[in-house]
């Protein structure tokens, strides 16, 4: 497949998914409808994660700061404004936040970057934590105003629709290649005249703007919020672990990971929660060690190849227990000719 | 011709310190237009960091580069590779997972694309036809039958040439080439040879060559710096360099040199007189 191909392939994945998922409030229960929005909340983070995160390898730890500082904005906002007013400044003040962090941390790598994010996420929690009980004398805060289910639901469904409707498109961008450039070497991105510092912080803008509408549009969906729901860097953790599964550099390796997990964790969360995440644990592990490219670059050929490897493993054990009578007879053959 | 050329980099007393290591002690050297110059010394003598100091990769502890008449100094790679500014890697660092023409087309992306003038209707200005286009640049390195390939899967010399594919991607005036001939065969050092001559001679080019391998380098270059220890003791011509009793001194014992000290001159140094060799080694 040439590149128009792949561009034509993917946009009618993406508008056959829209599409869907666009119906589904007519005829889905409460039930379903609730798990799809986790779904697509997800879809949203870590889309937008493998964005920047998936082709520069810089691991963000912030996913939980961006989604907090968004919730927390639009809980403030909404009993003043509009929804979208709100959720367009929640994605604004994360940006801000992430332009600001980026500038601070972005010159660093690896474990020392994944550290600083998740150091910074913390102090942004306990941060707003002693501002509401020092100042404001309070912990948290009730939402008196929440717009319709299906509202809520076709907001988050808008952002992850155009969140991988970005993916697709910054793919095909300069900042798209500069991002790739920027996770294969970057001195070398920088000498073909790449300005990484701008680049990075961009794409780390991006991954914060969403994730700071997401954060917004689900505040909602708590009736009270405080720091440590909307802030938990479980959202931060599950966003890069789904990412990683599916295949963070891939455009549809996480939203497929996203639809497995939301599901995984709906049927299991309920029946035995503690199951959820070792399930997760170990599906980390066995992608880390034999699917480095996630569940997206799955193929045929790769159950084929661990097909053949598993018989010719087993080939082995049963010679080695019960001996090889046709290798045996043939050796011999072989040794009374020659 | 050396001569008559503007200044296209300046590099003005500059110094890189590692801590208490002074790795580039106060050089000051300039880069005229259309100069091939070699830059040679021995092993640790600051060549590779020097080099990284020329192009923004290390930004030097003290003094000052100017490209083109514009202070640079501290600036960004990428501010050096706008200005006409290209290097190569000492290993090739080439984009293993992309392919061979995408490889090029990165740098025609970026810091390539600056001469592009709307008002021609994209038409390119100033740039040599040769390097008009990913197809062109990859038949001047002689790779197009490989341009479909992952640059990981070429050969070490293959890939070599590539990074200065990806160099000349970015459409530069100076060329940087940080030891493009370690490690070649005899054929494939004629080849790279011959390649380095036609980018100056038909893309007008200035290029700086590092190389460790003196021999090649001294027949083809017109001016040669050499560096010991962080300093530099020589700039002159070939034939002035192998005489000069400093160098002679800095690379005693020095088995490269001896090579190229010991074969007659005429196949050391292009065009030199016949006692060019004659303040070889002991």
């Amino acid at each position: 497949m040439n590149d128009r191909q792949v561009l034509m392939r993917d946009l009618l994945v993406w508008f056959a998914l829209t599409g869907w998922a666009l119906a589904l409030p007519a005829f889905g229960s409460d039930f379903v409808v609730s798990m799809a929005l986790t779904c697509l909340m997800y879809v949203a983070l870590s889309s937008s994660w493998g964005l920047f995160c998936g082709s520069t390898r810089y691991l963000s730890l912030a996913t939980s700061a961006f989604f907090g500082i968004g919730a927390y904005t639009s809980a403030l906002m909404l009993e003043r404004t509009g929804w979208f007013e709100a959720i367009a400044l929640g994605a604004l003040v994360a940006t801000a936040v992430a332009v600001v962090m980026g500038a601070a941390v972005l010159h660093l790598r690896g474990t020392y970057f994944a550290v600083l994010t998740f150091g910074m996420t913390e102090l942004i929690r306990h941060a707003i934590t002693y501002f509401e009980k020092s100042v404001t004398g309070t912990v948290g805060r009730v939402l008196t105003v929440v717009p319709e289910r299906d509202t809520v639901y076709l907001t988050v469904l808008g952002l992850a629709s155009a969140t991988v409707a970005l993916s697709i498109g910054v793919r095909r961008t300069r900042l798209g290649l500069a991002l790739l450039g920027i996770g294969a070497d970057e001195q070398r991105a920088q000498t073909l005249g790449v300005n990484t510092r701008w680049v990075k912080i961009v794409g780390f803008a991006m991954t914060a703007a969403v994730a700071g509408a997401v954060g917004a549009a689900m505040s909602v969906r708590w009736t009270y919020i405080d720091p440590h729901t909307v802030f938990n860097p479980f959202i931060g953790f599950q966003t890069v672990l789904i990412a990683l599964i599916g295949g963070a550099v891939t455009l549809w390796g996480p939203l497929i990971a996203a639809v497995v997990f939301s599901l995984l964790a709906e049927t299991l969360r309920l029946a035995a929660p503690q199951v959820y995440m070792m399930t997760l644990g170990l599906l980390l592990i066995l992608s880390v060690l034999y699917l480095p490219g996630g569940l997206a670059s799955l193929r045929w050929d790769t159950w084929k190849v661990w097909r053949d490897d598993m018989r010719a493993w087993w080939r082995t054990r049963r010679y080695e227990w019960n001996g090889d009578k046709a290798r045996d007879k043939r050796l011999a053959r072989e040794r009374r000719l020659g | 011709m050396a001569e008559s050329g503007n200044v296209l980099l300046e590099a003005r007393e500059v110094t890189v310190r590692f801590g208490g290591l002074v790795a580039v002690d106060a050089v000051s050297a300039s880069f005229r237009a259309g100069e091939l110059v070699g830059i040679i010394g021995p092993n640790g003598a600051g060549k590779t960091t020097f080099f990284n100091a020329l192009t923004g990769v290390q930004r030097p502890t003290s003094g000052r580069l100017v490209a083109d008449g514009r202070d640079l100094t501290g600036a960004g790679p990428h501010r050096f590779a706008a200005r006409g500014l290209a290097r190569t890697f000492q290993t090739p660092r080439v984009f293993g997972d992309l392919s061979v023409a995408a490889n090029i087309g990165f740098g025609l992306k970026f810091a390539g694309r600056r001469r592009r003038r709307w008002w021609l209707w994209g038409d390119e200005v100033g740039v040599p036809w040769a390097l008009r286009d990913v197809a062109g640049i990859l038949s001047l390195i002689g790779l197009s039958e490989q341009a479909a390939l992952p640059a990981g899967a070429l050969t070490p010399s293959q890939q070599r040439l590539l990074e200065i594919g990806m160099a000349l991607s970015t459409r530069p005036r100076l060329l940087l080439l940080d030891e493009v001939a370690a490690g070649l065969t005899e054929t494939e050092l004629v080849d790279m040879a011959r390649l380095i001559r036609r980018l100056r001679d038909e893309l007008d080019l200035t290029v700086v060559w590092i190389e460790h391998a003196v021999t090649t380098l001294l027949r083809h270059v017109e001016r040669v710096i050499v560096l010991h220890q962080g300093r530099k003791i020589a700039d002159a011509t070939p034939v002035e360099v192998v005489n000069d009793p400093e160098v002679i001194e800095a690379y005693l014992g020095d088995e490269m040199v001896d090579e190229a000290l010991s074969r007659p001159s005429a196949e050391t140094v292009a065009g030199a007189p016949e006692r060019a060799t004659r303040g070889g080694p002991p």
